[in-house]
């Protein structure tokens, strides 16, 4: 098991958003997380990098018990240092958030925030997240441009590059492709069984296409309570066409 | 009807602009009509030849040039002053502040806003009073106190536009460095700060402005109507509104007259040149820029 949560409740302000989660999430697979708007999808999502701590008025019960470094890890301990944490767990967001820095230096943030600074090793490391995103080919003539300039499936890639190069553990990912047109979304999605093996990953997405293509389990959230079932629905040829 | 009332609010709204640009041209040109002659090297330099003046060989005693230096010195202290508090502050207010306190310190701020610049000089003459008691003959009204005052006097200004500016960060930017591992600081000078800077670069020309034309507290700290150049921060000085609000008061001919609205012309021209330059830092600084 990678992610295992027990009795997790989540509270904003004096709102129950969350009740007695408790889920076990295995690792090298894709979770899709899914439920109608303000079910709670997202804040679970950032339960898993207590990305919930930066809102006011947010307040959590329960164990996360998570599998990182080799050893099983209770991220709520509190002698835990959350951004090792957050370098472990790494997300990507609906609406594509570069940075209004250069392509390169959106890419080599996390380094620099990890005080990562030889400028060959973060090079070698700029360039891997980049191939890794297939956007290498894309963007290899122009790394020192605004990274905002790109479009709109280029920019989200740019995030997923981000995300991936601190070499995540988990990643969580909220509606990746919402913002997409299909072509963007596509390639999105085959990046991210492409990254099955290498980490775990757990997707907030409306689209029940899209999961019955890329998901392996699927984690429904109504009224804060989750049920989960595998996804071994057969992959239909024709979701492909009727998406978004 | 509607199409009445609809011109009506165009007819209103662009009345309301013209009368407000035909008062700031009818003000610029009266100034210049009664002060345009007096703007000669002698409105700056009196009898003394420039280059004596600038380089502080001989001081000034009939001209504006120490009252400019003045000016300058008083508005560059005070901004020294105010702007790392003020923009520490408004971090803490935005970024820190929780609870019940935030309201408390947002209604103190807002007072302290709102009071009156008199009172503040009132409030630095009885430092200087009380100052003066315990250290006699080392403290007097002077520049430094007028700059701490001047600096009280816009803190607030500065504190609630750096908190304005950081609270209507996207909460999405607001969330991307923490998700990247970024520890609250790192978050705050990589990401917030330069995202918010041209707000707060707009808070700092507003307070500069205020610096350089405030009266009443220079009036009660230290500005008189003759000192020379500024020598130390704690002597008295000249300063460019005191001479026009002295000159209006007091003057004893058509010439000394003529001089005050020339001193008119020179603040407003100073003032314009402290926001050409502050807006061309602002455009300098713009958000790519500072991330490179």
């Amino acid at each position: 098991m990678k992610i295992q949560t027990q009795s997790l409740c989540f509270y904003y302000h004096r709102q129950q958003v969350l009740r007695d989660i408790n889920l076990h999430l295995p690792a090298n697979k894709i979770t899709a997380i899914t439920g109608p708007s303000g079910s709670g999808k997202s804040t679970l999502l950032m339960a898993f990098n207590r990305l919930w701590e930066e809102i006011d008025g947010c307040r959590i019960s329960g164990e996360v018990f998570m599998h990182l470094n080799g050893q099983n890890t209770n991220i709520y301990n509190p002698t835990l240092p959350l951004l090792e944490l957050r370098r472990k767990v790494g997300m990507v967001f609906q609406q594509p958030n570069p940075l209004p820095m250069s392509i390169s230096k959106n890419i080599a943030f996390p380094l620099r925030l990890a005080h990562i600074h030889d400028k060959r090793l973060v090079g070698q490391k700029v360039e891997s997240a980049l191939r890794k995103v297939a956007l290498w080919d894309e963007v290899k003539d122009r790394l020192n441009d605004d990274g905002r300039l790109l479009s709109g499936g280029q920019q989200q890639r740019l995030c997923l590059a981000r995300a991936l190069v601190l070499r995540p553990e988990v990643l969580l990912l909220d509606e990746p492709t919402s913002s997409l047109d299909p072509d963007a979304s596509a390639a999105i999605e085959e990046l991210l069984l492409s990254l099955k093996t290498k980490c775990t990953l757990i997707m907030v997405s409306h689209y029940q296409d899209q999961i019955q293509r890329i998901a392996d389990l699927h984690v429904q959230v109504l009224n804060g309570q989750c049920s989960i079932s595998s996804n071994s629905l057969p992959e239909n040829p024709s979701n492909r066409l009727s998406m978004n | 009807m509607r199409k009445t009332i609809e011109s009506c609010i165009t007819f209103f709204s662009w009345g309301a602009l013209f009368l407000l640009l035909m008062a700031l041209f009818t003000l610029i040109a009266y100034l210049i009509q009664k002060g345009a002659d007096s703007i000669q090297l002698s409105l700056f330099f009196g009898d003394t030849t420039p280059l004596d003046a600038l380089l502080l060989r001989r001081q000034v005693f009939d001209g504006l040039f120490p009252a400019i230096a003045g000016t300058f010195i008083l508005i560059a202290c005070s901004m020294l002053i105010a702007i790392p508090i003020g923009v520490a502050g408004g971090i803490y207010m935005a970024e820190y502040c929780k609870g019940k306190l935030k309201p408390l310190f947002n209604l103190t701020f807002d007072i302290l806003a709102g009071i009156p610049s008199i009172v503040v000089g009132l409030a630095g003459l009885l430092l200087t009073i009380l100052l003066n008691r315990h250290f006699p003959r080392q403290i007097a009204p002077c520049l430094l106190l007028s700059c701490l005052c001047l600096a009280l006097l816009v803190l607030p200004y500065l504190i609630r536009t750096t908190q304005t500016a950081l609270e209507s960060i996207d909460p999405l930017i607001r969330k991307t460095a923490p998700a990247l591992g970024a520890s609250r600081s790192q978050n705050i000078t990589l990401v917030l700060l330069p995202h918010s800077i041209s707000d707060i670069i707009s808070g700092i020309i507003l307070a500069t402005g205020r610096c350089a034309e405030d009266t009443a507290v220079i009036m009660l700290t230290g500005v008189v109507a003759t000192a020379g150049f500024p020598r130390s921060l704690l002597g008295q000085y000249e300063a460019l509104p005191f001479y026009i609000y002295y000159i209006s008061s007091q003057y004893t001919g058509p010439e000394e007259l003529a001089n005050g609205f020339g001193a008119a012309i020179i603040l407003l021209l100073l003032c314009i040149g402290l926001l050409g330059l502050a807006l061309w830092i602002q455009r300098r600084f713009t958000t790519f820029l500072l991330f490179r």
